[in-house]
């Protein structure tokens, strides 16, 4: 299993080092505006990148394992959905103005709705995860229609920034950041340690897991608490990145079967790497502008996930 | 080593088990018998600790149930439900030795120890050959093995089987029954295990608890149970019994 570690790890090293590397201007030391580029905006947005990957897919197989789903993750949940809709409002009500606001609004939007989604799931003491799942469709729904209405609502030039926000986007990352959600995502991972041992168990099922010991209820509150918390920070500041949550943890799985003491560090470095690979490519591709990085999340992701599953 | 007194438990407001109380010793063999929906699902679970009782006491070892260390008490008492069904895809010798977890402290892996109890328990099952196989591979009957597997690696004392013989053909009904026995007889411990199935229920056991909506009805041997008397009182059918090698079985008179 060490063996899986380490090639994640030097797998996340290349392509840190790539992500460096390369980018609209060429990296020169001896060039004073090069190296201001490169620790002033590159560097934070590569760390950034990184920091995110690993909390989306840290949340998305905490998710599945709480949920004995392996479709569940931050989107379907509704958590994402929550952030997003905070973030479309605050920009209607002009908070953009203030900085800083918005993703302090989108981060309450995310927690309000892993709230909403698990009172709307709960019946008597005990959390029925088919009900949570349609919990959090319903919520998306309603999410897409006051995210509809908030930008037919908000004023013309802010509309650009908030569809790119829409779309995720790490333009724009900044140290301060990149140290939230690192720092969050830290605490969360220790946090998710310390119920490792409980949380596989509820593979089994929640009363399996009861007969084996675990206070289930409580392993569920402190599970979603954690991933919905690390999903509130990095849809706050980089906006909707898709497919992380869901693909990574699969991905993981299907090249090492292990339960989730080892899925969690190994989904950290698995998410990490795909975003920093799929903000790469979207800063590379099209030498003008920015390509939106959900996007190749997914179109970096779906060929390699397609090919893994034919072969398995 | 367990007892009930006066328990009682009810789903959103309708009774699923009635004011039971019983006791069982060690190294005994215990079949919980009684049509569908009477209450022997409810009645395992509670002595789980996977419920608590609304009303009355389960004590465990003299200390009553909810007074234990949930752990302490997940490595006396093992527990199989129904159907139990890992989520995600596992090898068989995964599902063993996640019976240990009770023993695992919050940051530990299972120790070599873990793994030799988790061969054992699948030897003991006669399920070595299929430690390295997936779950979703296997047939019914295969999987229940290793899931007995499972409760077995975590050296229980008493141990609740929910339907064990269901989804299991008449020769591995056979296998199954005889392994229990084995177990009760080499470890000592005791076996409780639900099964509607009334003819498997008393050719396998020493004792047969039958529920009826919810009440534990009856208290007997499997000779004293399987009368067409209790028959038409308990389930009501008429039946005949015959009586072949020492066991009495009951078969529905057309």
């Amino acid at each position: 299993m060490t063996r899986a570690l380490l090639i994640l790890t030097t797998l996340l090293l290349i392509v840190l080092a790539l992500a460096v590397t390369f980018g609209a201007v060429p990296l020169h030391w001896n060039d004073e505006t090069a190296r201001m580029i490169l620790l002033r905006l590159r560097l934070p947005r590569v760390l950034l990148a990184a920091a995110i990957g690993a909390s989306l897919a840290v949340a998305g197989v905490t998710f599945q394992t709480l949920l004995r789903n392996p479709l569940a993750d931050p989107f379907i949940l509704g958590v994402s959905g929550g952030a997003a809709c905070g973030a479309a409002v605050a920009t209607a009500l002009r908070f953009n103005r203030i900085p800083g606001l918005v993703p302090i609004v989108a981060f309450a939007g995310a927690l309000l709705a892993t709230a909403a989604v698990f009172l709307l799931a709960r019946r008597r003491d005990h959390t029925d995860p088919v009900r949570l799942l349609i919990s959090g469709l319903v919520l998306n729904a309603f999410f897409s229609a006051v995210i509809l209405i908030s930008f037919a609502l908000s004023p013309q030039n802010d509309l650009t920034a908030a569809l790119k926000w829409m779309m995720g986007t790490l333009f724009g990352a900044t140290w301060t950041s990149v140290l939230l959600v690192s720092v969050l995502l830290v605490i969360a991972m220790i946090v998710l340690a310390f119920v490792a041992n409980d949380l596989r168990l509820l593979v089994f099922g929640e009363e399996d897991a009861k007969a084996r010991g675990v206070d289930v209820e409580r392993v569920k509150l402190i599970g979603f608490g954690a991933a919905s918390i690390i999903t509130g920070a990095a849809v706050a500041v980089s906006g909707i990145i898709g497919f992380v949550g869901l693909l990574v943890p699969h991905l993981i799985r299907l090249v090492w079967r292990r339960d989730f003491r080892m899925l969690l560090p190994l989904c950290a470095l698995g998410g990490a790497t795909l975003v920093v690979a799929a903000d790469l490519v979207s800063r590379v591709v099209v030498r003008s502008t920015e390509l939106p990085i959900g996007a190749f999340t997914a179109i970096l992701g779906v060929p390699f996930f397609l090919s893994l599953l034919r072969r398995t | 080593m367990l007892e009930l007194r006066n328990v009682s438990y009810s789903y959103a407001g309708v009774a699923a088990v009635r004011d039971v109380s019983l006791a069982i010793g060690e190294g005994q063999l215990v079949a919980l018998a009684g049509p569908n929906g009477s209450g022997k699902s409810t009645l395992l679970k509670l002595i789980a600790r996977v419920s608590a009782p609304r009303h009355g006491e389960v004590t465990f070892e003299d200390k009553p149930v909810g007074a234990w260390h949930a752990k302490e008490y997940a490595r006396r008492v093992g527990y199989l439900p129904q159907d139990p069904d890992p989520a995600f895809p596992m090898r068989a010798i995964e599902v063993v030795v996640s019976g240990r977890a009770p023993y695992l402290g919050r940051f530990a892996w299972e120790s070599d120890r873990d793994w030799e109890e988790a061969s054992r328990a699948l030897a003991l099952c006669d399920a070595t050959h299929l430690a390295d196989r997936y779950l979703d591979e296997m047939s019914g009957g295969e999987r229940k093995r290793v899931f007995l597997a499972r409760v077995l690696a975590g050296t229980p004392r008493l141990i609740l089987l929910d339907e064990p013989f269901a989804a299991l053909d008449i020769s591995h009904v056979q296998q199954f029954s005889a392994l229990l026995r084995g177990v009760v007889d080499r470890t000592g411990c005791t076996v409780l295990f639900a099964a509607h199935d009334l003819n498997w229920a008393a050719a396998h056991s020493d004792r047969m608890l039958v529920m009826q909506s919810g009440a534990l009805a009856l208290d007997a041997t499997p000779r004293e149970v399987m009368r067409a008397e209790v028959m038409k009182a308990m389930f009501g059918f008429e039946a005949e019994t015959v009586a072949i090698g020492g066991k009495t079985w009951v078969v529905p008179r057309t």
